[in-house]
């Protein structure tokens, strides 16, 4: 039995370090030696990637029943009383992510073999594109908060190379300049949080964090303020209320990254640090539930932004912004498997949507969307399909994936007293849907369809020399339409793994109301038929009912002056306050201070120089009397 | 009268009298004399020491023909720096090489 559960041991290390690690081999590999060779970097990153997933997959269905969460550590720095260990911790939650990030991973970087076909910087690409596997995985399986801290700030540093991945575009490498500042504003107070349950706790592990002694070692004063810090960290990485700016802007990346960013990693790893310490958040209740406003404002706002906007990729931008809210709504209000469920399912469905935009963009060039319809941007069957059918999973329509784990948020809201939060929620379902079907009928039956030739002729131009790189993109596309489609049939098994079969036999038969699944899917449903009203049916004018109301409209299109906010703020408060203080402080008490001295040091030497008066014999004279004075003092004293 | 002492006095005498040649003099080859003085009261002083004190290891002798041949050096070295400055200001008065002065 010991033999047999030293060898369980190992392969899961083995599996667990091969799939976290061999995507950092390869971006060595790539940055050392085949920078110059653009396909054997694809290649390379291509097959770890493939490694990493793999071996996910493997140590998914191995650990499909485990027990009890499997740690693998060992000691990194030792300080006194602390402790902190480096490692693998294998448990549902972990392994759900691994397999996700993985996955996701591996069908973008075969996606972007035909979408960044011919870039001059394409080994750069996957390099970076491995690097960025590389953190997340390490991330997911991270046994400590540190560990996970340092693969947390390394996915911020690959997505700020990725987003600025085409720098000489002034626009693109300001975006990821914003990314990276934003996210590491939310990461100050993560970092402040774990110092003060370092401090308090003396430990940083996620299965003693999570475990009762922590409510038991530390005060509830001290729990909500520790949670409130962490959760800063959420906030910015992905992209909650204050700190919501950064993610439509980093659509400035190639769109593959976007399918990631947005997806399984760096946005993801936000929700996924709140369900990895779940339970140590739910000893603060003050903390969950402003956790759960400000997902509920981050999802509402952003709705009312994607509104507005022409960019294709926005609009899923500021879905995806609207979908973290809704995570975070689901996780705040107690919903541990409805929210981590509705990661799973919005990772696949939104990096369908991103992937089908990328083929449209490749395509036609541009990201507005009315001029895609008019392009016809229809005559790509495979993509407007999938993307119809990514939207639908999206808007929570039955049969798709993001109906199942949207109906669990909503079980769980209704599980509130206050029936404030599931209205919330109810409207968010209703907007989504509006403004998912407003992008898919504009394209779907464009009102005029000018420039017909320029299409053909631009997809005849493109279909010769890219009817590969099409299918190269149109299979990934396919395989996450199939995932969108058949993952949500999964929700019992899955959350049956993540929580035990317990509790998901409770969670399943206590949330579960049957008008509000009615209700839901009406106004998802209601949303469309506002879509179709206004954009979809003949004759309709394409003009939602937002921009008939020009004030609404600017303040939607604007991002609710977010940006102009923290413009203000940064002018006038950190420019025009902090920064003039301390540069005065750095002019006047600094240089001033070392130029004083500077000046007093002249200036006494300058007296002291009269003492100089060049005659050679003056200073023999000095040199005979100090030597008669020391002879005498010899004599006398010695 | 043809004690120590006696040779130890006249070795003083012409110490002070270098010294003050050093300190009064305004030409460099006058300050260079003065220094000879007081090389040869050292030569004197030794001298003394080993005829009175200690005669049998001629030791003082040897530190006097040392101070010969040390003044022959220091001589040659102190004429050439007077010679470039001759070259440099055309005097060897010591009051116009004042260039270092505050």
């Amino acid at each position: 039995m010991t033999v047999n559960a030293a060898w369980t041991h190992d392969a899961n290390l083995l599996a667990a370090a091969l799939s976290a690690l061999t995507p950092f081999a390869a971006f060595a590999l790539i940055m050392v030696f085949t920078r110059p060779h653009a396909r054997v970097s694809a290649g390379i990153s291509i097959a770890a990637v493939g490694v990493s997933l793999s071996s996910a997959v493997f140590l998914l269905v191995r650990n499909w029943s485990m027990q009890a969460p499997l740690q693998i550590t060992g000691s990194w720095l030792i300080s006194g009383d602390i402790h902190i260990p480096f490692g693998f911790l294998l448990d549902p939650l972990s392994l759900l992510m691994l397999t996700i990030v993985a996955t996701i991973s591996c069908l973008v970087q075969v996606y972007s073999l035909g979408y960044m076909a011919g870039d001059p910087g394409f080994s750069r690409y996957y390099a970076f594109q491995s690097l960025f596997a590389w953190a997340m995985l390490t991330l997911s399986i991270s046994p400590t908060m540190i560990q996970l801290y340092i693969f947390w700030e390394l996915v911020g540093l690959a997505s700020y190379l990725l987003i600025g991945f085409w720098y000489e575009k002034f626009s693109a490498s300001e975006a990821g300049k914003k990314a990276f500042v934003m996210t590491r504003l939310g990461d100050i107070a993560f970092f402040l949080g774990l110092l003060v349950v370092l401090i308090h706790f003396g430990n940083l592990n996620i299965l003693d964090m999570n475990g009762p002694q922590a409510a038991a070692r530390l005060s509830p004063a001290l729990l909500t303020v520790s949670a409130l810090l962490i959760f800063g960290g959420v906030m910015g990485k992905s992209a909650q209320f204050p700190l919501l700016t950064w993610l439509p802007d980093a659509m400035e990346g190639p769109t593959p990254v976007s399918a990631l960013l947005h997806s399984a990693t760096m946005v993801a790893a936000g929700v996924y640090m709140f369900a990895r310490i779940f339970p140590f958040f739910s000893y603060s209740a003050s903390a969950m539930t402003v956790f759960l406003s400000i997902g509920t404002i981050t999802m509402l706002l952003s709705s009312t932004m994607a509104m507005v906007t022409r960019d294709i990729k926005q609009v899923w931008a500021y879905s995806t912004i609207s979908q973290l809210g809704f995570m975070v709504m689901g996780l705040a209000a107690g919903g541990y498997a409805a929210g981590v469920f509705h990661l799973t399912t919005h990772a696949g469905f939104k990096a369908l949507l991103f992937l089908c935009s990328g083929v449209f963009i490749h395509q036609y060039e541009t990201n507005d969307m009315v001029v895609i319809g008019r392009q016809g941007g229809r005559g790509l069957r495979i993509p407007m399909a999938c993307m119809t059918l990514a939207a639908a999973a999206l808007s929570g329509l039955p049969p798709f994936s993001g109906f199942f784990s949207k109906e669990a948020i909503m079980g769980v809201l209704a599980g509130r007293h206050n029936p404030i939060w599931l209205a919330a929620g109810l409207l968010g379902a209703f907007l989504t849907a509006y403004y998912s079907f407003r992008l898919i009928f504009i394209i779907l039956r464009p009102t005029q369809t000018e420039e017909v030739h320029a299409e053909t002729h631009g997809g005849h131009g493109n279909g010769h020399h890219a009817a590969g790189l099409y299918w190269v993109m149109a299979w990934p596309l396919m395989i996450l339409g199939a995932v969108t489609l058949v993952l949500g049939f999964f929700e019992s098994s899955l959350v049956s793994f993540l929580v035990g079969p317990k509790a998901a036999a409770e969670s399943v038969g206590g949330g579960h109301h049957a008008w509000l699944l009615y209700a839901a899917v009406g106004l998802a449903l209601g949303g469309v038929a506002l879509a179709w009203m206004e954009f979809g049916r003949k004759g309709s004018s394409q003009v939602g009912f937002v921009e008939r109301l020009p004030a609404l409209r600017a303040l939607f299109a604007n991002r609710w002056y977010l940006d102009h906010m923290y413009r203000h703020f940064l002018d006038y408060v950190i420019y025009g306050t902090f920064s003039n203080l301390f540069t005065r402080n750095d002019r006047r008490v600094i240089d001033g201070g070392i130029d004083g001295m500077c000046r007093a040091m002249i200036g006494s030497s300058r007296l002291l120089s009269f003492a100089q008066s060049g005659m050679l014999q003056y200073n023999l004279m000095v040199m005979f009397v100090a030597l008669a004075l020391v002879a005498l003092g010899f004599y006398f004293l010695g | 009268m043809n004690s120590l002492t006696t040779y130890l006095f006249i070795a003083a005498a012409l110490f002070i009298i270098g010294v003050f040649g050093l300190l009064q003099r305004r030409s460099l080859i006058g300050m260079l004399i003065a220094i000879e003085l007081m090389l040869n009261a050292a030569s004197v002083n030794f001298m003394a020491f080993n005829r009175f004190l200690a005669p049998d290891p001629v030791i003082g002798q040897v530190y006097a023909l040392f101070i010969m041949g040390f003044a022959a050096a220091e001589t040659a070295i102190a004429l050439s720096i007077i010679i470039a400055l001759f070259r440099w200001i055309h005097s060897i008065n010591i009051e116009q090489a004042r260039d270092l002065r505050g």
